[in-house]
């Protein structure tokens, strides 16, 4: 019994992790239509911007959680319309545009990060760090209990901001019919670079918790990027409120099948439950994405 | 139509002629070495420990004046080619540094996986090929004749710090449980330890492999579950560094946590800080070892302070590894007097003067083996368990090479 709950909340801080990276790709995707290849490279930029900060000011890396908002909200705002060239015009594929443009920043992004700050595998400490709480017999460390509150946090703040807000009722107009939007009065192109660069801050900022947790260095990011490719698949493409039963779900199957079934049969896992939803709801499991 | 025809003709001709040309006339006096290693990608940590061990080897070398053939001193120049950390770029950067940099021989990559896909291609060449790194012992198994390694593979040598647990220590644990990453090194890794358990009497409770990249949280969930005394993890630098990380998040204390490779590098030290104490692991040279040699280095500590003056770190046994393996080539060369460029004949000569081979380096004896299990694999090193202590890589065991006591059991996490 302990061995299942402790397994339980194992799943559960897992998929708190997942959210985090996979919330601002699915705004992204749900919005824009561009599917970010370079969505683990943002959460390893993060990473890395985190340690130069920590290691040239001092301080514990959560404090720089905005600090890192505000940086990679401005770069993906500078970024934005490279990506707005290559998905609009006359481009016959803007979805496979878009792809293709954002691969070539992934691969920019890694071998810049390579370049810069090397091979070596660094490593950050909180205050949080090897801190956990005790319940009974059951262990939450306490980092990860506190990504997984970010994780909720945030996609609760984008859900209000989506929902509640003027700014976000007109994004999700934009998301439903682009040129229907457009031709309202709304600019569109505005409303995409807010957009990618929310997404950009969210999953940068995401980067110094994660980097915190395991460590950092310049190929970091691949895992993440198939975290955040298995999250919307199963969430629903753009449907953001999907994201964290996904998010919850993916976790728990990794911690699950890794305790119960065997640590080397977890990719097989996630593969054939994303390949199930692909084959038999392919608008995610709550069948409210695209 | 005619026209054209003459024009793809002269191409083809041209494109055909010119590299025989090349091949033909081609006049060097250096040799030109070809390294394939991970330069990038998830490896790049650790190719970079082999590029600084051949590094370290060509730049003494070449301060000497190079290698002496028949009393003629030759440079030696190093052509990187970088496998990205994916065995088949490892197979194609092989062939191009072949086929179009003409390479003399080749130092191998770092990881294991690599270095199984690059050996079929020096076969295919029938070009010399060492790796002063990879130690699956998978490569050994399949008898390439132009593949050989410095580094023994890690089922001979993983299971000192394990011996050491059952010899060296008391109260003498009882249990462990094991956990590995499913690459071709790491997994062997954790097999070696299974079985150097097993047969030192300790319970396995536990025997998992995971793939790369997980998060191990719930496999050492798992693991602490069945409190075992000891938790040993077959894995590369950075899933060492996170384990322990994990372990510590979730309050795991067994009396001993044991590593092979990742634990002995500068990063696992710098990222774990106070965290890496007590960790067990094994070592084929450390720089403290009193090898006394004639060759380059005149032993372990002089490689050590000359690796320190050029890249400010202190080496470890990969680096040291894969110095080594350039020795063995120039002594090889040494041996059959030949000089740059080498002919098909020379490489082949080559491979018979590096069966041959049996010479002491700062490194240790370089001996390969030429039948069985570990063909080519220098396979007669003696591993020693070692142990962070006061900050400091020292060794523990097993037996007589013991230099300090090992710690045991290791300090609960709140009592550190």
């Amino acid at each position: 019994m302990e061995l299942f709950l402790q397994t339980l909340i194992d799943g559960l801080l897992i998929g708190g992790l997942i959210i985090v990276v996979g919330i601002g790709f699915s705004l992204c995707f749900g919005v824009m239509h561009i599917v970010d290849f370079a969505v683990g490279e943002w959460v390893m930029l993060g990473a890395f911007t985190g340690f130069l900060l920590v290691s040239y000011f001092g301080q514990d890396p959560m404090i720089y959680l905005p600090v890192l908002f505000i940086i990679f909200f401005v770069l993906g705002w500078a970024i934005y319309p490279l990506i707005y060239r290559a998905i609009s015009g006359k481009r016959h594929n803007p979805v496979l545009m878009g792809l293709v443009f954002t691969f070539g920043l992934s691969i920019l992004a890694k071998g810049g990060a390579l370049s810069i700050w090397g091979y070596h595998i660094q490593s950050i400490t909180t205050w949080l760090s090897g801190k956990s709480l005790a319940l009974g017999p059951i262990t939450i460390p306490a980092l990860r209990f506190s990504g997984f509150l970010f994780g909720i946090l945030i996609t609760l703040l984008l859900m209000f901001f989506l929902y509640k807000t003027k700014l976000g009722i007109t994004i999700r107009a934009t998301a439903q019919d682009r040129e229907m939007a457009s031709l309202l009065g709304t600019d569109v192109r505005k409303v995409g670079a807010l957009v990618y660069s929310l997404y950009a801050g969210v999953t940068g900022m995401s980067g110094i918790l994660i980097g915190a947790l395991f460590s950092i260095h310049a190929a970091m990011g691949v895992k993440y990027c198939t975290l955040a490719f298995f999250v919307v698949v199963l969430a629903g493409m753009g449907y953001i409120p999907g994201v964290i039963i996904a998010g919850l779900i993916l976790g728990l199957l990794q911690s699950f099948v890794g305790v119960y079934v065997g640590g080397r049969y977890n990719l097989v896992a996630l593969f054939m439950v994303m390949y199930g939803v692909l084959l038999i709801t392919p608008k995610g499991i709550l069948r409210r994405g695209i | 139509m005619k026209k054209g025809f003459k024009l793809i003709l002269s191409v083809l001709i041209l494109v055909f002629l010119i590299p025989q040309f090349g091949l033909a006339q081609e006049k060097r006096d250096f040799f030109k070495v070809g390294v394939v290693t991970s330069l990038s990608g998830e490896l790049a940590f650790g190719g970079t420990v082999t590029k600084r061990g051949y590094d370290l080897w060509a730049d003494t070398v070449n301060a000497l004046g190079g290698i002496e053939i028949e009393g003629k001193k030759y440079k030696v120049t190093l052509v990187y080619a970088d496998d990205q950390s994916t065995p088949a770029t490892a197979a194609v950067a092989a062939e191009r540094l072949i086929t179009q940099e003409n390479v003399d021989f080749i130092l191998g990559p770092y990881a294991s996986g690599t270095t199984l896909a690059l050996a079929p291609i020096a076969e295919k060449y029938k070009i010399p090929h060492i790796t002063g790194s990879a130690e699956s012992p998978l490569i050994w198994k399949r008898k390439f004749k132009y593949t050989f390694g410095t580094i023994p593979a890690v089922s001979l040598i993983a299971q000192a710090s394990i011996q050491t647990l059952a010899k060296d220590v008391t109260p003498k644990p009882k249990t462990v449980a094991i956990l590995g990453i499913d690459d071709a090194f790491s997994k062997f890794a954790a097999e070696a330890f299974k079985m150097s358990a097993e047969k030192e009497g300790f319970k396995v409770l536990k025997y998992d492999i995971v793939p790369e990249g997980s998060d191990y949280t719930p496999q050492v969930s798992a693991i602490k579950a069945l409190k075992p005394d000891i938790f040993a993890m077959g894995s590369h630098e950075k899933a060492a560094i996170e384990m322990i990380k994990i372990a510590k998040e979730l309050k795991f204390n067994p009396q001993a946590f044991v590593q092979h490779y990742g634990m002995t590098t500068p990063d696992f030290r710098k990222g774990l800080g106070k965290d890496a104490e007590f960790v067990l692991g094994t070592s084929v040279w450390t720089p403290n070892m009193k090898h006394q040699a004639t060759l380059l280095f005149k032993n372990p500590k002089e490689y050590a302070d000359a690796f320190k003056a050029k890249f400010g770190d202190e080496p470890e046994y990969t680096n040291a590894g894969s110095t080594a393996a350039g020795i063995a080539f120039q002594e090889a060369l040494r041996m059959i007097k030949a000089k740059p460029p080498l002919t098909q004949e020379n490489k082949d000569a080559l491979i018979s003067a590096l069966e041959k081979l049996n010479i002491m380096t700062f490194y240790g004896q370089v001996k390969f083996a030429v039948e069985g299990d570990f063909y080519h694999c220098n396979a007669g090193l003696q591993p020693v368990a070692i142990q962070y202590q006061g900050g400091k890589l020292v060794e523990v065991g097993p037996g007589k090479l013991q230099v300090v006591a090992p710690k045991f059991p290791t300090p609960s996490w709140d009592k550190r």
